[in-house]
């Protein structure tokens, strides 16, 4: 092993044997049972699911610096669209924002749509918060605050990098194509959760 | 002995806990100079240990190591060289915070001081691993990992904020 490498291994082992143990603490945060409530509930809506892999999807259809400025940037508005639902504040048109999100993120993936940076971190970010207001007034109100937020977050994050190792495959032709299909799929998918969502 | 042992652990199965030091030390293994803000943070959570040992009365700890967690989370992602000064301000802030959130659950004085000598010493070397790890990762995918880990814990922060302030639980 590169002794360049041993830091990391030994934090990574430190971070594992702490968590297969429970000293004894004055506060009340799980953060397995926590994590896993968080991290399951994006990935079981799937108007969310297609959303988030259209973005890494674009993400990776745009190549650098989108590839990782769009998954930065929505996370960061989320969060905002999370405080806005968490608050309660009304938000009218949440489901169908995010039914929309579906569709235009597909549609610039289908038609390889190649805007401005700024264009791409607007659009994205204005669609995160339709997402983070939906997933923030549905959190369950006995959740570990903390764990659960953190499973939420990671949750959407891979589905980005699901995206994104999906759009790799555009290195190629022929995965161009298949990239290009997987956004009119995801596009197609939009349409009808707008459907439903009316 | 199993006090000193639960301290020790005790940063690292505290959610938010974790969540500080893990940002805290990838922010600071990004920075040229790392020694002032490790010093800040140990000296910051020494004081704040010590102010628990005191038993100084119920404080907002929690909700400034998240608000600073959140501020840790943005420059990460900003990944933008910090001033020294303001990473060891930084790093201080949250040491004292961690301080101060990490009150022993312990019945005999002795075990309590146990606790929170290894409560001390799991955070320090936790911050040191991590800001060492993250000093490894110079290839140019590690960096954008990093930065984008950093609007992870910024956006989790945030959102625990948030949850607290709507149920009442901020101080």
């Amino acid at each position: 092993m590169n002794h360049r490498r041993h830091p990391i291994a030994l934090a990574a082992t430190s971070l594992l044997l702490a968590l297969a143990c429970t000293p004894a603490a004055a506060h009340t945060g799980s953060m397995r049972g926590g994590f896993l409530g968080g991290f399951a509930h994006p990935l079981f809506g799937p108007d969310h699911v297609v959303a988030m892999v259209a973005v890494g999807l674009w993400g990776a259809f745009l190549g650098p610096p989108a590839i990782w400025l769009l998954p930065i940037v929505f996370p960061l508005v989320m969060a905002f669209g999370g405080v806005i639902g968490i608050l309660g504040v009304p938000l009218p048109g949440v489901e169908i924002g995010i039914a929309l999100s579906a569709i235009v993120l597909g549609l610039m993936v289908l038609l390889a749509a190649k805007p401005p940076l700024a264009v791409a971190a607007a659009l994205v970010g204005a669609f995160a918060i339709f997402h983070g207001y939906a997933h923030g007034a549905e959190l369950p109100p006995g959740a570990d605050a903390v764990a659960y937020s953190v499973g939420f977050v990671v949750a959407t994050g891979l589905l980005h990098l699901t995206g994104i190792a999906f759009g790799q495959l555009a290195r190629w032709p022929a995965g161009r194509i298949a990239v290009r299909a997987a956004g009119g799929v995801i596009a197609f998918a939009g349409v009808a959760f707008l459907a439903a969502a009316r | 002995m199993s006090a000193f042992f639960s301290g020790l652990l005790h940063p690292l199965v505290i959610p938010a806990h974790l969540l500080a030091l893990l940002a805290l030390g990838l922010l600071i293994g990004r920075q040229r100079a790392t020694l002032p803000p490790c010093v800040g943070f140990v000296t910051a959570l020494a004081a704040g240990l010590t102010g628990i040992a005191l038993a100084i009365a119920e404080t907002a700890a929690l909700d400034v190591l998240l608000a600073a967690t959140a501020l840790a989370g943005v420059l990460l992602a900003l990944a933008r060289p910090l001033p020294t000064l303001l990473s060891t301000a930084l790093a201080a802030v949250m040491g004292i915070a961690l301080g101060l959130d990490s009150p022993p659950e312990a019945i005999s004085l002795a075990a309590a001081n146990a606790t929170l000598v290894g409560t001390g010493l799991g955070a320090c070397l936790v911050l040191v691993l991590v800001a060492a790890a993250a000093r490894c990762l110079t290839r140019g995918l590690q960096r954008i990992g990093m930065r984008i880990v950093g609007s992870w814990f910024a956006a989790s922060a945030i959102l625990v904020l948030a949850l607290r302030f709507a149920r009442g639980l901020m101080f």
